[in-house]
């Protein structure tokens, strides 16, 4: 029971209710797109859909930090001296610039690199680099990661 | 509370948006050569004989794969080239191939002495840039002594049962895991360590809570056995963790934990040709 894709997304609460407080109004398109992304991925994972899951996951990552990014970009700028989103940037990108700015204020937040591998396992060619029980790993470790994201954004105060 | 008052701040806001807009220009250097034929990424970009209050600033940009020996150079571009505005603070780039900057640095080091004094790496990807680039920016990466390597499941294990296969299975993905060992037995059967992932290029040392989220963590905890395999070929069983306060590990990572505490892991080497 305990190892099973079911039981390890039932344990991530952030997942399953999630807080987006830290989305603003202004974003609510976001923030639906990002609740239908999450309630996907809770379906997938309830099917035991490994791949179905990482996948998505990365996608959920990307919607995430997308739109955090977006909101914080005053918080960025105040820092930087100027700043400008880029809504054509990757999930590296986001990934890079969550890193480099809100690991001060969310230090249990860093996004360690694996995140951005699991999802280019979308490619057959990543994929099969990997052992054969990749997908199996990366579903469980992405809803951890990202279950850990949504629990420190849902803490965050500008 | 001397030394406090006599803090520049207003110099050191100016210098932070000096750096934004050098960071701003570097970022598109990134798309400059963006797919092939003339697909070739930017590899560091340094701001170097930093001079803040001079309206000309001085860029080196190392290109990988152009194959291109000596620097070209471009003068006075506006860093307010946003705006479509052509005044100062005005950027000189001095661009090269990472082969020739690194060719020349082995054998002519002083001649590059001016791009490295009084220097400020802005953007670095570690995967083009060798050793001695790196060490010529103090660009740190990893900590000393750091193993990298790959979780092996008790699957994974019984299926590939010889280190050999192990490791080639592995040979086309970068190492997910990292270990700084804190003590070896002296028959190196034993040996415990930190674990550390890669966090935006450099590999920092996981916390108590970000170590729930990997594998090797949960099915140890639902009685697993479970393996890492690190460069090279040795091969250990994973028997515990512990997180502890240990503030003397600290010169042991790159960043340590605000609070001072590791999960460290103990490991008992195993050796898979001999006991199958």
């Amino acid at each position: 029971m305990a190892d099973t894709l079911k039981y390890t997304c039932e344990q991530c609460i952030h997942i399953c209710q999630p807080d987006l407080s830290f989305v603003p109004p202004e974003l609510f398109r976001n923030a639906d797109i990002i609740r239908r992304d999450l309630a996907e991925l809770v379906s997938a994972a309830s099917g035991e859909r490994e791949k179905s899951v990482t996948i998505l996951a990365g996608c959920a990552f990307e919607s995430i930090l997308y739109t955090f990014i977006l909101a914080q970009a005053n918080f960025i700028s105040a820092r930087r001296g100027t700043f400008q989103f880029n809504s054509g940037a990757a999930l590296d990108n986001f990934v890079s610039i969550f890193n480099k700015w809100f690991i001060a204020v969310l230090p249990e937040a860093a996004i360690p690199e694996v995140v951005v591998r699991y999802r280019d396992l979308v490619h057959i060619n990543r994929e099969i680099a990997y052992p054969a029980d990749i997908c199996s790993r990366a579903a469980r470790e992405m809803l951890a990661l990202l279950n850990n994201l949504l629990r420190n954004l849902s803490q965050f105060t500008p | 509370m001397a030394n406090l008052a006599q803090l520049n701040l207003r110099s050191k806001g100016d210098e932070g948006m000096l750096r934004a807009l050098l960071e701003d220009l570097i970022e598109h250097f990134k798309s400059v050569y963006p797919s092939p034929p003339l697909h070739f990424p930017l590899a560091l970009a340094v701001w170097f004989s930093k001079n803040p209050q001079s309206p000309e600033q001085s860029i080196l940009a190392l290109f990988e794969g152009t194959g291109k020996d000596g620097f070209v150079e471009l003068k006075n571009l506006s860093l307010l080239w946003k705006t479509g505005r052509s005044e100062p603070p005005f950027a000189n780039v001095y661009s090269t191939s990472v082969e020739y900057f690194a060719r020349v640095l082995v054998q002519e080091p002083e001649t590059l002495k001016n791009y490295i004094d009084n220097s400020e790496v802005l953007f670095f990807d570690k995967k083009f840039l060798p050793k001695p680039v790196l060490d010529a920016f103090g660009i740190l990466t990893e900590p000393a002594g750091l193993l990298k390597g790959w979780y092996v499941s008790a699957f994974d294990y019984e299926k590939e049962n010889t280190t050999g296969r192990l490791l080639s299975s592995r040979g086309n993905i970068r190492p997910e895991v990292g270990l700084v060992k804190t003590q070896e037995s002296d028959d190196f059967e034993h040996c415990r360590g930190l674990l550390h992932v890669e966090v935006s290029q450099r590999w920092l040392p996981l916390s108590p809570g970000g170590i729930t989220s990997y594998s090797y963590y949960s099915d140890f905890r639902n009685d697993q056995p479970g393996y890492f395999i690190f460069e090279g070929g040795s091969l250990y069983k994973i028997l515990k963790f512990e997180v502890k306060t240990e503030p003397n590990y600290a010169t042991l990572v790159l960043e340590a934990p605000r609070d001072g505490r590791y999960p460290e892991v103990y490991l008992r080497a195993v050796h898979p040709h001999l006991s199958a």
